[in-house]
């Protein structure tokens, strides 16, 4: 037998080898079918709601009296279905906020939808919520309960949501050419809002105002990066995503910057910040930085979530550094199928705060589940924001789009581990996404895990981008033993 | 021994080789100086270092180059498409030359084949001087095409010139490859 006849079956044989391995793997097995279960390790669903089959961005849970409520914004309706119809009312209404109950979490009670700004995906909606109460804001009616909100791209509402059933607008801030991902301190009032003023040089920028008597804002000033502002020429630096702030007591807010490219930590004293000179020169809008972290060309920052003084066990007994400042950072991956580079999850440690450093980093395993293959997007998104004790500083929840939700053990934050996930089963609510290849669409329907909260009863809530809705999960096994929860 | 006949024959062929693989360099290198400064558009190396986005493709005609990328995912609202000057300040390579580049005047709406956007002149310091830039920006549903030329644009038959040749099959193809599975 010669050489070239041996590498005949050979070949055969590792081809057929090959094939039997592609079989074998999870990528046609897992494309996602209605009526199949959720995907899950560690984690158990509670109850869902649909949300009307709207495209969900913020979950923000209140504890509100003795009721349990999520506020949650929306994107705008899709090209199919632009204003989907409230069953509540009747009518068709544009995308905006989504008002349940969530007291007992295994039957969520849809109570009220208010109407959003009206278009299609990004360009309509209400999609950022926060919530404070009356009694915790300096100036408020002690009585109310506040709900903040975006109008899609033209303004910043509150309502007062003290019945939430029957919500009533308080303020509404316009003229503006873009919103996104504020934040509000509810001890003090002050809100950083991602604002497009029509005069800067970016969508997003940030407008602080004094909201501690919601009904009469008083504007602070506007912030960005020197660049940005009004009359400035050259380049333009990235735009904001959102800011989170440690309020008085921690005197720092972390802005990020970019979404999928550019990103960036912005580090920033919050006293010198709120009261130093508000004129947006390049010295004023340098005035009050701390520190930068220029993050690689092909990441951006979505959320910079700070967890402050973390103890360290492996530095616990080191004379220096036991304790860490560390903010986590997630990107925001875009493009479905993987047609970027990944988007993922960065613990920088930023205790010596003028030089931050990057540690470590995460991100779910692709090849476990071909998570390019499945369709819409992957890689991160966004993580939980609450700083409840119940989680805070040992767990993280990360919104992966079709890889669900991914839950880290982050009490080592230089070593984060995967310990638990949940990807909901898609249903005749999901939508489709697409791309276009050799010039024909084509479109596969996936989970879009969009963004993740917790409340303090230590629920985890997770909404769909591609209007699959909400599931509220709990931690089990190992998982919730690493949380400390019984 | 060899004869007078066969020492000719034998002259004459090394001639013609000597020839032919004097011509056949000649031809090299003629090739190679058209098309390094011949009439036309040449491909040109892609000068930028890497960012957030995928290189691009350099052309040169002259004493005008044009840089043409696509930003996958980029456009702020993928309806719109890019329709204000400020953008194009933000999204087109112009600060890849120059950070500090002033615009000159206000930009014009455009169109290259069938997508628009918006066109702006620039004043960019480069170390041979103050030079005239032109960046264009265009959609593709959500995404961007930029283009940056830079030369004597302030003319218009020159910005003209480049926007022919960026509707042409050279720019063209290269572009809808770049956009394949969008």
């Amino acid at each position: 037998m010669t050489q070239q006849e041996l590498a005949i079956p050979g070949f055969t044989l590792r081809g057929l080898a090959i094939l039997g391995l592609l079989a074998a793997t999870p990528a046609a097995a897992q494309q996602q079918k209605i009526g199949a279960p959720p995907e899950a390790a560690n984690m158990r669903l509670v109850g869902t709601n649909d949300l009307q089959a709207r495209s969900a961005y913020q979950p923000t849970i209140h504890h509100q009296g003795d009721r349990w409520i999520a506020y949650i914004g929306h994107h705008g309706g899709t090209d199919a279905v632009p204003d989907p119809v409230n069953p509540l009312t009747g009518k068709a209404e544009h995308n905006g906020t989504s008002i349940v109950d969530v007291t007992d979490p295994a039957h969520p009670k849809y109570l009220h939808h208010i109407p959003g700004q009206a278009g299609k995906y990004e360009g309509g909606g209400a999609q950022m919520v926060r919530v404070c109460d009356g009694k915790t804001l300096p100036n408020a009616d002690r009585n109310a309960v506040y709900m903040l909100r975006t109008f899609g791209s033209e303004a910043h509402e509150i309502w007062n949501t003290a019945d939430p059933a029957n919500p009533v607008l308080v303020t509404r801030l316009g003229g503006l050419k873009d919103t996104h991902k504020s934040w509000w301190e509810c001890d003090t009032g002050i809100a950083y809002l991602v604002s497009g003023a029509p005069d800067w040089r970016v969508r997003r920028m940030t407008q602080i105002y004094d909201l501690s008597d919601p009904a009469h804002p008083k504007k602070i000033r506007d912030f960005g990066l020197p660049g940005q502002e009004p009359g400035a020429t050259g380049t333009v630096p990235t735009e904001l995503h959102g800011p989170i702030s440690t309020g008085p007591a921690g005197n720092r807010v972390y802005f990020g910057y970019g979404t999928n490219k550019g990103g960036m930590l912005q580090i920033v004293d919050r006293e010198k910040l709120l009261k130093g000179p508000p004129a947006p020169t390049p010295e004023n809008l340098r005035a009050p930085e701390i520190a930068r972290l220029e993050m690689a060309g092909w990441n951006g920052a979505h959320t910079t979530f700070p967890m402050l003084q973390m103890p360290i066990a492996q530095f616990a007994h080191d004379k220096d550094g036991g304790k860490r400042d560390i903010v986590m950072i997630v990107d925001e991956a875009i493009l479905n199928e993987c047609g970027e580079a990944r988007q993922m999850v960065w613990f920088a440690d930023v205790s010596t705060e003028k030089r931050p450093m990057v540690v470590s980093s995460y991100t779910a395993d692709e090849t476990a589940g071909n998570f390019c293959q499945r369709g819409g997007r992957f890689g991160s998104h966004s993580s939980n924001e609450s700083m409840d004790p119940v989680f805070y500083r040992k767990m993280a929840f990360i919104a992966f789009f079709n890889a669900g939700v991914r839950a880290l053990d982050i009490r080592d934050p230089y070593h984060p581990k995967e310990v638990g996930h949940f990807i909901p089963a898609i249903t005749d609510k999901t939508d489709k996404r697409c791309v276009t290849v050799g010039g024909q669409e084509r479109c596969k329907v996936a989970i879009q895990t969009n963004n993740v909260e917790t409340d303090a009863r230590g629920y985890i809530y997770i909404v769909d981008r591609a209007n699959t809705g909400l599931h509220i999960l709990e931690l089990t096994g190992p998982a919730r033993q690493a949380a400390g929860l019984p | 021994m060899l004869t007078r006949r066969t020492l000719i024959h034998a002259l004459l062929a090394a001639t013609l080789v000597v020839g032919l693989a004097g011509f056949s360099t000649f031809a090299h290198w003629y090739k190679a100086w058209m098309d390094e400064y011949g009439p036309g558009w040449h491909a040109t190396a892609w000068p930028f270092l890497r960012d957030g986005f995928a290189p691009g493709r350099a052309w040169r005609n002259g004493d005008v180059t044009v840089y043409v990328r696509p930003k996958l995912g980029f456009c702020a609202n993928c309806d719109t498409g890019v329709v204000d000057d400020s953008e194009v300040d933000q999204v087109t390579d112009v600060d890849l030359l120059d950070d500090r580049f002033t615009p000159v005047g206000a930009g014009e709406r455009i169109r290259v084949t069938d997508l628009v956007g918006r066109a702006r002149l620039y004043n960019i310091a480069t170390p041979a001087g103050t030079r005239t830039a032109w960046a264009i920006a265009v959609n593709y549903k959500c995404d961007l095409i930029v283009a940056l030329a830079v030369g004597r644009l302030d003319d218009a038959t020159v910005r003209h010139e480049t926007r022919e040749f960026l509707e042409s099959n050279t720019v063209q193809v290269w572009l809808n490859q770049q956009l394949e599975g969008r």
